[in-house]
């Protein structure tokens, strides 16, 4: 009898381990659909937003500039230009932003990132002049994730601040404010503080709207395309450019 | 304005899902991607209507993946905010948005070339496979993460050039839902919808 009794105690806690470890198994296989929905997202990013209804109506005028003024520019521009020459002048005008590109790896210690784009500089410029890109071909010189001051400004800890949208410019923050002021400060391009002091401003009105022209097909195209797949396009650009500039200063 | 070349592709990386772990998940999403390419750019698809190339590209799709996955995760808590039939047709229609700005983005533009790597386990019910598509000359990083759940390796979000698509959605969904109901929700998606002045300018 103690034998039965044995085994009928044995049997029992057996078969209560077993329907305990089918349980725990068949949880451990496959994630749990509800938590699983509804667990934060890794890349989740709240922004501060206080300024959030001036922040929408300069969305609603950039947007209105975007479809109205850029996009004529735009197509008139793809129309009559062939794609090759699009690709360089665009090269040529990303080749003369080499400056941020220095600095902004300079001010964060990333002499590895400097030593790369002046190599490109030297080797695009010495080519072409910037209007190729040679330097992709050279495995020590190809190109690296852009680096600029507002960046810098972020890696050294400054908090972003609130979200702003900026007229025409697009979507910034406070300190990206700041880190933009100190780009045009080092493109010697660009005003207010460009170090070429002898151009007229109708030379720097000039290349500003050629850059601006140039680049504007690639990007009404890709701003139309976050418009069409966006349930809130202003929540969509303000997710996406936190998510992006976050992700650039950790890298 | 450099941050719109990840936060407009990831839209159009939405619909091109990839799996691995081992090489039959890694097959099972090369078949997907090529296909749903294929149903956008084939010769068999020339001359097919927009609407035609969503509806193959949604088949495609859905022969493989649970797109429910994903879009859940986008809507994450708000998902309890709706009514049942509600929930049914946010679905439904966060589906359609979703291919149908993938379909028309891709209008017009070169074929893309993806290249898939080698899973990243995560643990025993995640993982993440890194891919590289180049598109129109511009390479983007494509990081796709894919969980096991009952129905089998579903991918619950994908990352491009280190914007998560999911995030990007539930703060959208969260903002609405911040004054909205889900059925002015329904009302948002369907006029989206039938704009259809936003698609046809797209030309990505």
């Amino acid at each position: 009898m103690k034998i039965y009794g044995f085994n009928a105690t044995t049997a029992l806690c057996c078969g209560a381990l077993f329907t305990a470890g089918a349980l725990f198994g068949a949880e451990a296989d496959f994630l749990s659909e509800e938590d699983f929905y509804e667990e934060e997202v890794a890349e989740s990013a709240p922004v501060s937003d206080p300024f959030e209804s001036i922040n929408r109506y300069t969305f609603q005028f950039n947007d209105f500039v975007y479809l109205n003024l850029l996009q004529p520019l735009a197509n008139g521009y793809q129309a009559i230009t062939p794609d090759p020459v699009e690709e360089s002048v665009n090269d040529f005008f990303d080749n003369l932003k080499y400056p941020i590109r220095l600095v902004g790896n300079l001010l964060q210690g990333r002499l590895k990132g400097a030593w790369v784009e002046t190599g490109r500089f030297v080797i695009n410029t010495g080519s072409s002049l910037g209007f190729m890109t040679p330097a992709d071909g050279i495995e020590m010189f190809q190109a690296i994730p852009s680096e600029d001051i507002g960046q810098a400004l972020g890696s050294w800890g400054m908090g972003e601040g609130p979200y702003l949208v900026l007229p025409l410019l697009g979507p910034s923050n406070l300190r990206d404010i700041g880190g933009y002021v100190g780009d045009r400060t080092v493109n010697p391009l660009q005003e207010p503080f460009s170090l070429i002091d002898d151009w007229a401003w109708e030379v720097r009105l000039g290349i500003g709207l050629t850059e601006l022209t140039t680049a504007s097909p690639a990007l009404l195209d890709r701003y139309l395309q976050l418009k069409g797949a966006a349930i809130d396009p202003y929540s969509a650009l303000r997710n996406g450019y936190t998510q992006y500039r976050r992700a650039a200063i950790v890298e | 304005m450099k941050y719109l070349v990840p936060i407009s592709f990831l839209f159009l990386s939405w619909l091109a899902p990839l799996a691995h772990g081992n090489p039959s998940e890694s097959e099972r999403l090369n078949r997907v991607i090529a296909a749903a390419i294929e149903a956008i750019y084939g010769d068999c698809c020339i001359d097919k209507t927009a609407a035609e190339k969503q509806a193959m590209v949604r088949e495609v799709i859905e022969a493989e993946y649970d797109l429910d996955v994903i879009i859940r995760r986008a809507i994450g808590r708000s998902w309890r905010l709706m009514a049942i039939d509600e929930q049914d047709r946010v679905l439904e229609l966060v589906k359609q948005l979703v291919v149908k700005a993938y379909v028309k983005g891709m209008n017009g533009k070169e074929r893309p070339l993806v290249e898939v790597g080698e899973a990243v386990p995560i643990s025993e019910k995640r993982m993440e496979i890194p891919s590289t598509v180049i598109l129109e000359g511009q390479a983007l990083n494509v990081l796709y993460r894919l969980g096991r759940m009952q129905s089998g390796w579903q991918i619950y979000d994908i990352v491009t050039e280190d914007i998560s698509v999911v995030s990007n959605y539930r703060e959208q969904i969260d903002d609405h839902f911040r004054k909205g109901t889900g059925e002015e929700l329904i009302v948002k998606l369907e006029e989206l919808l039938s704009k259809e002045d936003i698609d046809e300018n797209i030309r990505i």
